[in-house]
């Protein structure tokens, strides 16, 4: 019987179009394009659009990077711009 | 059930510990300047604060320029353009935002822009920057880089300020300066017309077909045409007319008849289009004629010489056959006499044509005829002031005379055998014979000399050649010592 892939799941919190949010977006997509192709699911948040999200993962600091899937949750704060750092905090999931 | 069961707080702790872990990153992320804005939870609801202002300010502002801006992150990536850029680049601010923006551009053009950037680390730099449009005319910008901050980021602010206009005013200007050094340096006469036949143009090499200054004049008014096919039909308004219709005219001969010196001319004019396909204005230029006109005639006037000439000579030769054969027995003493009179013929117009069929010395065409016998230098001849010049026709008569003279006295005189001496000497004017010029040839030191029982064609040849005018003749004097010639030259041969 074939077993379904785990879930993987990334939340990026940004506020608007600040330097930093959209340096985080471009890195995310590069990351995920060059490094982790098909294996997470992105979703992208803008707080200025809906400040109470942040409720839920307890976001301070814009931007953060939350991997919600698979447990644990980790966060990742910053414009993602460091590329070993964010593949080191994403790929510990997979021990995990 | 206790509520501090073991378990209970060891979840407790690693829960607070990771908390305390998410409080220390962001304190460290916010000290560490690796974000730009934070939610606050308010009264009502949570609200979130940009970090070193909000971004509208420098939006609306861009927003408002009229060149085309871009604010750019530390890396490149477009933080915010303006709609002028979006336009230019032909893509939208949600296409750019987030990229870089030299991607944006065409390669050539994306290193000059990223060339740009890296000059603007600290200061402020500016470069000409070219966008290709492919069958469209380049836009030509000023591309300015400035260092910046946006909140807690470093980057530029990049600005394109068109200069299309500007360049392509520069590049007309060369060109107008370029076309008036070529119309300038132009030998035939350049004029430039424009559409209402008013000549704007006008090289030095004009004023010989306007004596005055031509500018803002009408060109058929200053400079009237004849057109030699035309029979008056054309004229030269109506070949402007034509031209600035797009028919170009190639080389038609043309009388200018108001030119300070009437002169025939070349005419070419053809359709003047300085931007694109649009006539605006005619080019005409007019080669002057006289010259080669000059040369034709020469041309002309030398054929009919040389035509006149070839049938003086054929007759000549038909004459000179005639009567060696007359005067000899046998077809071996025909073929030898014809064939040296020949060569003395060829041998004077040799001479001839060496001096353009102008004149000749009566002594080099001796020397000439004497040479394949003897060196004219040599002790056997002396030649005495015979450096008179003749005309072409006493030349050739002279010339028989000389071969026949030469020829008897290298077979039968005194440069038969060694020690003969044959003396070629002026006599002067012979006023008798209206002041003909008279030389003698006077033989010495051959054999003795009796007077020939019949005359043959070589003494008709002397006697008669230069009989055409009163004053030429020649007479023998068979003296036993050695033969003499008296020949008079006809005073209007002497040059």
């Amino acid at each position: 019987m074939a077993t379904a892939k785990p879930p993987r799941k990334l939340i990026l919190y940004v506020a608007g179009q600040t330097p930093k949010s959209l340096a985080a977006i471009a890195n995310l997509e590069r990351i995920c394009a060059q490094d982790l192709p098909g294996q997470y699911e992105v979703k992208v948040i803008d707080l200025r659009q809906d400040p109470k999200l942040a409720r839920e993962h307890g976001i301070v600091a814009i931007p953060t990077l939350v991997r919600e899937l698979p447990v644990p949750l980790r966060k990742l704060i910053g414009d993602l711009s460091d590329t070993h750092k964010v593949l080191v905090n994403l790929k510990l999931s997979d021990s995990a | 059930m206790t509520a501090d069961s073991p378990s209970n707080k060891d979840l407790l702790i690693a829960d607070l510990r990771l908390r305390l872990a998410d409080a220390e990153e962001t304190l460290r992320a916010i000290r560490e300047n690796e974000v730009d804005a934070l939610v606050m939870r308010g009264p009502l609801a949570e609200e979130v604060f940009t970090i070193g202002g909000e971004t509208d300010s420098y939006r609306t502002f861009m927003e408002v320029m009229e060149p085309g801006a871009a604010a750019l992150d530390g890396s490149g990536r477009v933080l915010y353009a303006n709609s002028t850029l979006t336009r230019l680049l032909g893509t939208s601010l949600a296409e750019l935002q987030g990229k870089l923006l030299v991607d944006a551009f065409a390669a050539d053009t994306a290193k000059e822009i990223g060339r740009l950037l890296s000059e603007a680390h600290t200061t402020r730099h500016s470069r000409e920057v070219r966008f290709p449009r492919g069958e469209e005319i380049d836009l030509h910008f000023i591309a300015v880089a400035s260092p910046l901050q946006f909140g807690t980021t470093s980057g530029h602010a990049v600005t394109f300020a068109n200069v299309t206009e500007r360049v392509l005013h520069e590049g007309a200007e060369q060109s107008e300066h370029a076309a008036r050094a070529v119309i300038a340096s132009a030998n035939e006469a350049v004029l430039v017309c424009d559409r209402n036949g008013i000549i704007t143009h006008a090289n030095a090499a004009a004023g010989a077909v306007y004596d005055g200054n031509p500018i803002g004049r009408i060109f058929a008014e200053i400079i009237p045409l004849l057109f030699h096919d035309s029979a008056g039909i054309l004229q030269a308004d109506d070949m402007i007319a034509m031209v600035i219709a797009g028919t170009p005219l190639r080389g038609i001969e043309a009388t200018a008849t108001k030119a300070p010196t009437v002169k025939d001319y070349l005419v070419s004019a053809a359709p003047l289009r300085i931007a694109g396909d649009r006539i605006s204005g005619a080019v005409v230029t007019m080669v002057d004629l006289s010259r080669r006109k000059a040369a034709e005639k020469q041309q002309h006037l030398l054929t009919r010489e040389l035509d006149h000439r070839i049938k003086n000579t054929l007759a000549l030769v038909v004459s000179i056959s005639a009567r060696t054969a007359s005067n000899t027995d046998t077809v071996q003493a025909f073929q030898k006499a014809f064939t040296g009179r020949i060569q003395a013929l060829a041998a004077t117009h040799s001479l001839l044509l060496a001096s353009s069929w102008s004149s000749l010395k009566l002594g080099d065409i001796i020397r000439s005829e004497l040479a394949p016998y003897i060196d004219a230098a040599a002790d056997q001849v002396t030649i005495e002031d015979l450096n008179v010049a003749i005309t072409p026709r006493a030349a050739i008569a002279f010339g028989l005379i000389a071969h026949e003279l030469t020829t008897n006295a290298a077979k039968y005189g005194a440069l038969s055998q060694p020690g003969g001496h044959v003396a070629v000497r002026a006599l002067g004017r012979d006023n008798e014979k209206s002041g003909a010029f008279v030389l003698e040839w006077r033989e010495s030191g051959g054999p003795r000399v009796t007077p020939p029982e019949r005359k043959g064609f070589g003494h008709t040849v002397i006697a008669r050649s230069l009989q055409y005018s009163p004053g030429g003749s020649a007479e023998f004097d068979f003296d036993p010592s050695g033969v003499a010639c008296r020949v008079s030259i006809p005073a209007e041969d002497i040059c």
